[in-house]
């Protein structure tokens, strides 16, 4: 029970945190894109794509704590029988 | 591991051949495709056969002014060379097929989970790893073809020689990586959007729910169709990111040629 609880706890905060941190980057990432997009419009296009793969690169780091977690909840989670057999002790 | 099939392909694996006999070769009865094969595979091999199947039927009758089949092929093609075009210089127009083709490849494969009763080959990380493989071999071959035995591996130590103990790490490291950035990220967001569909879809609440000779029915309220919007959204995008950082890749490792 207390590993069932420690496993959720851990992977919920993880991927948590790293939504956190990915959407604060990428936050700053599309700020400061808007500001050279407003500061010098015709460089748009390159501006843009520059844009995109920064925002992936981003997101990939979030997406990797989320697989880890998949990886670590995946085959771990007991079935609804057993849980309803543990709370009801 | 116990293979779960779940798709229309899945008569695929109840078809059984044979016994053939070719010469002094005897081939007993067996099965088209074995049990333990995931059925990305065969999904995968359909979504070629669309693409090509397309392609067919849009060059049939090959017009100056195209309408139709042809004209919304023929912007696909332009896009995407002029994708190529953008970021790999004059040159991209010969790496306009392979990365046009791994952009259609990638898009048809993530929005085939979509369809219901089918599954996103990109949901196995083997799927992905392979197609980052294939981009890192590319990147590799072409560095090497444009810059040279010498000239490549100079491209990993940087231009500064007393640097070079320290640089010569950190970019090897740098590379390697970059196959399995590819492949766990495309991996990633699309098992993230099935997984988010299918709980969506599991929990969604049935109303008018009663019982008809002795089986339940109801009326339920589709909440995933939203988030099914959000994954026509995020397969376009992944595909566009995976084709713009194998362009991206190519550009890097030839820039010195």
């Amino acid at each position: 029970m207390l590993y069932l609880f420690g496993l959720v706890l851990g992977t919920g905060f993880a991927v948590s945190v790293a939504a956190f941190a990915g959407a604060l980057g990428q936050a700053r990432a599309v700020a400061s894109a808007a500001e050279a997009i407003a500061r010098q419009p015709e460089a748009t296009g390159n501006i843009r794509t520059l844009l995109i793969i920064g925002l992936a690169f981003i997101e990939s780091l979030t997406i990797y704590t989320l697989i880890i977690a998949l990886f670590i909840l995946g085959p771990r989670l007991p079935s609804t029988e057993a849980v309803m057999k543990l709370l009801a002790r | 591991m116990e293979q779960a099939h779940g798709s229309w392909l899945d008569f695929l694996y109840l078809i059984k051949l044979g016994p053939f006999q070719v010469g002094s070769l005897h081939l007993p009865r067996f099965r088209l495709l074995p049990h333990w094969l995931p059925d990305a595979i065969p999904l995968s091999v359909l979504v070629a056969l669309l693409l090509a199947l397309i392609s067919y039927l849009g060059l049939r009758r090959r017009e100056r002014i195209p309408s139709g089949l042809q004209n919304a092929l023929e912007m696909a093609v332009e896009g995407l060379e002029g994708l190529s075009r953008n970021l790999l210089g004059e040159r991209g127009s010969t790496f306009a097929p392979f990365l046009g083709t791994l952009f259609l490849y990638i898009l048809l494969m993530n929005l085939l989970g979509l369809i219901p009763g089918f599954k996103s080959p990109t949901t196995n990380l083997n799927v992905t790893l392979g197609l980052a493989l294939i981009v890192f071999v590319a990147v590799q071959y072409y560095g090497i073809k444009e810059n040279g035995g010498l000239g490549y591996l100079k491209h990993f130590t940087g231009d500064i020689w007393w640097l070079v103990p320290l640089i010569l790490p950190v970019h090897v490291i740098g590379e390697l990586v970059r196959p399995v950035s590819l492949a766990l990220r495309l991996f990633g967001n699309v098992t993230g959007e099935e997984t988010v569909i299918a709980v969506l879809v599991a929990i969604s609440p049935v109303v008018f729910s009663h019982y008809l000779h002795g089986v339940l029915v109801g009326l339920p309220i589709p909440v995933a169709v939203p988030m099914m919007a959000l994954a026509i959204f995020t397969g376009v995008v992944q595909a566009l990111v995976f084709t713009l950082l194998a362009a991206a890749y190519l550009a890097g490792i030839m820039e010195h040629a």
